[in-house]
């Protein structure tokens, strides 16, 4: 897991310029950013808050390059994203960002130890290697004896689990989380949260979106966003 | 490659229901082909299989044909007749029959049916080769007090089933059966089933007769077997002072006939095929369209976590391309299944024998039609869902 540590102290990991996103619903056009200027250290657990349609999880998408800005620019570890084509997008997505969503959104075809092996598939790994790497992960997310379970055999909070191992699998430095703790019970919640805690540790560099302030506590750092911008 | 076939199977496999009914709609359409096409093959076949052999052949009757469906018998034809169509050019062979009606008694029991005497060697090229025995030997010829029956005169006309070793009377004289035929095809039913097969000289005797009722002639060249059927006329009409006393029929331009209407035939079917195909076409398009889109979500969920466009699109066309393939074999296996069931029926219904023919072609071009339509059915849809942004395509369902 070395990945992460070998940047300087103080290394700026992401950073965005004006960055701006216009939808288009129908006739109105809906500014959901407006000229969001954030900076993010490498080995940082940031919590950015707000009320649902603040802008949070636009942000968030952008960061993780699953979608791209109507202005401005996203800088991940040096790299401008808006300069990448979608193969060099999906390689920064496969490579240095793991991802975690409120709905966890596994494969509900695939296993706990498949799901898990994925990012790895599509980063070429051998099946071997990808297999051995993915129960490992599932046994640091507490999961080694649920590997062989389906997504719809497993609790919120296990898919979650798995979500998270999934994230890890091809050992990036960031892991953006969307609400991950958005359809689980607190208990649950704060044990999600610890996990990432101790990824954070790791020197892994943490951004969750939650409206939870009790789940912001666990980061170092929180923003607050409205309407668009981010407030402080 | 192994993992992407692992991944694409495995998602076949967990989808059963959809997977089953995307084969099903494929199976049904290539099915229909196929077998349609089998079909068709082994009519054309049941006809004119049984005619090519036939075509250096032209039968000659006394009699003619009026009005195209009634024949008048005008008598026999003489020994003159036959040594003077020796004469004419372009003749191979000439092979005269006699041929009538005759009451055939067997244990007492008394039935019609026809005595057609000739030249052993002759008759065995006519009727023995293309038919076949299904028991015993064909006459010999000295055979003067054996003969051979058709099958519908040993199973048939009497309580008891006739065998070789039999005996049978023929106009009080007693012939012992030394062969059966095989049942005859279409085109030899009527001149071997219900017949009984003498040397010539024996079936002068019983019909007590010299007339000659029934002359086939080869030719060597197929080409002018028309000429030579008019020439035959003019001789034997000739010979009897009338216009229309003979009636010769080349089987080539027999054959000629039922090539037009196979043609036709063989269009119907094959505008019969290519509406399945369309419709096949347009269901496996509808199952391959469905099946990606209500995917987009995985799809979405797979960029998410670093898939490429391309890898996307690669594991759903190995995906359709599986199904189709499988759809496509499944589809083969029933159609073949379909067209024996048909021929089988069919020639149950019509007393034709038809045997469906399964050409390798047809098989070979029903997958090649399946995994074609398929994995270009499923390329359309797959290429529109790698091509969504991931956010828009997670967003789904």
């Amino acid at each position: 897991m070395g990945k992460a540590k070998t940047r300087k102290v103080g290394y700026t990991m992401i950073h965005t310029e004006n960055l701006s996103k216009t939808y288009r619903m129908g006739d109105v056009e809906v500014q959901a950013l407006r000229d969001v200027n954030l900076e993010i250290k490498d080995g940082e657990f940031i919590a950015i808050k707000g009320p649902s349609g603040s802008g949070k999880s636009t942000l968030l998408n952008l960061i993780g390059c699953l979608d791209t800005p109507t202005n401005g620019a996203v800088f991940i570890d040096g790299i401008d994203t808006g300069k990448l084509s979608e193969n060099g997008l999906a390689e920064i997505r496969r490579e240095k960002i793991g991802f975690i969503f409120q709905q966890f959104n596994l494969i509900h075809t695939l296993n706990a130890l498949e799901n898990v092996a994925l990012p790895m598939f599509f980063a070429g790994v051998g099946r071997e290697a990808r297999l051995k790497k993915a129960e490992e992960l599932l046994v640091k997310v507490g999961l080694g004896d649920r590997i062989y379970h389906k997504p719809s055999e497993l609790s919120g909070g296990q898919q979650q689990r798995v979500a998270i191992a999934r994230s890890l699998s091809n050992d990036p430095a960031i892991i953006i989380g969307d609400e991950p703790t958005g359809n689980v019970d607190t208990d649950t919640g704060n044990a999600i949260m610890s996990i990432l805690e101790g990824l954070n540790r790791e020197g892994r560099t943490i951004i969750v979106v939650t409206h939870d302030a009790e789940i912001a506590a666990h980061a170092g750092r929180t923003k607050r966003m409205r309407d668009g911008m981010v407030l402080d | 490659m192994r993992d992407k076939f692992l991944l694409a199977f495995r998602s076949i496999r967990e989808r059963k229901a959809r997977s089953i009914l995307t084969v099903l709609g494929i199976a049904v359409g290539i099915a229909a082909i196929v077998s349609l096409m089998s079909v068709g093959y082994g009519m054309e076949h049941a006809i004119t299989g049984e005619l090519t052999g036939m075509a250096d052949m032209i039968s000659v009757m006394p009699g003619k044909i009026t009005g195209g469906h009634t024949y008048v018998e005008m008598g026999g034809f003489t020994d003159r007749d036959v040594k003077d169509l020796q004469r004419i050019s372009g003749i191979k062979d000439i092979s005269a029959m006699t041929y009538d009606s005759v009451e055939v008694e067997y244990r007492n029991e008394r039935k019609p049916t026809f005595v057609l005497g000739g030249d052993t060697k002759d008759l065995e090229s006519f009727y023995v080769e293309p038919v076949g025995l299904k028991e015993g030997r064909w006459l010999r010829e000295n055979d003067y007090k054996g003969c051979v029956i058709g099958d519908r005169v040993a199973t048939d006309f009497f309580d008891d089933v006739i065998h070789v070793n039999d005996k049978l009377v023929l106009n009080g004289d007693k012939f012992v059966v030394v062969g059966v035929f095989e049942k005859g095809g279409m085109l030899y039913s009527t001149d071997v089933d219900r017949n009984i097969f003498l040397t010539l000289r024996a079936a002068k005797n019983v019909l007590q007769t010299d007339a000659i009722k029934y002359i086939i002639v080869r030719v060597y060249e197929i080409d002018e077997a028309e000429e030579i059927a008019e020439e035959i006329e003019e001789v034997i009409n000739d010979n009897h002072g009338l216009d229309d006393f003979a009636t010769a029929m080349a089987m080539d331009s027999m054959l000629e006939q039922i090539g037009v209407i196979f043609n036709i035939i063989r269009g119907v079917l094959a505008g019969i095929a290519a509406i399945a195909l369309v419709v096949a076409s347009i269901g496996i398009m509808n199952t391959m369209l469905m099946s990606v889109m209500e995917r987009t979500h995985e799809i979405g969920v797979m960029k998410a976590i670093g898939a490429k466009s391309s890898d996307v699109l690669a594991l759903f066309l190995l995906e359709s391309s599986i199904v189709s393939l499988v759809g496509g074999v499944t589809g083969c296996v029933v159609g073949v299944i379909v067209a024996k069931v048909l021929s089988f029926l069919g020639s149950a219904a019509s007393g034709l024998e038809i045997a469906a023919i399964v050409k390798p072609e047809v098989l070979l071009g029903g997958i090649a039609v399946a995994v074609i339509v398929g994995v270009l059915s499923g390329f359309y849809p797959a290429r529109k869902a790698s091509r969504m942004s991931p956010v828009e395509a997670v967003r789904y369902g």
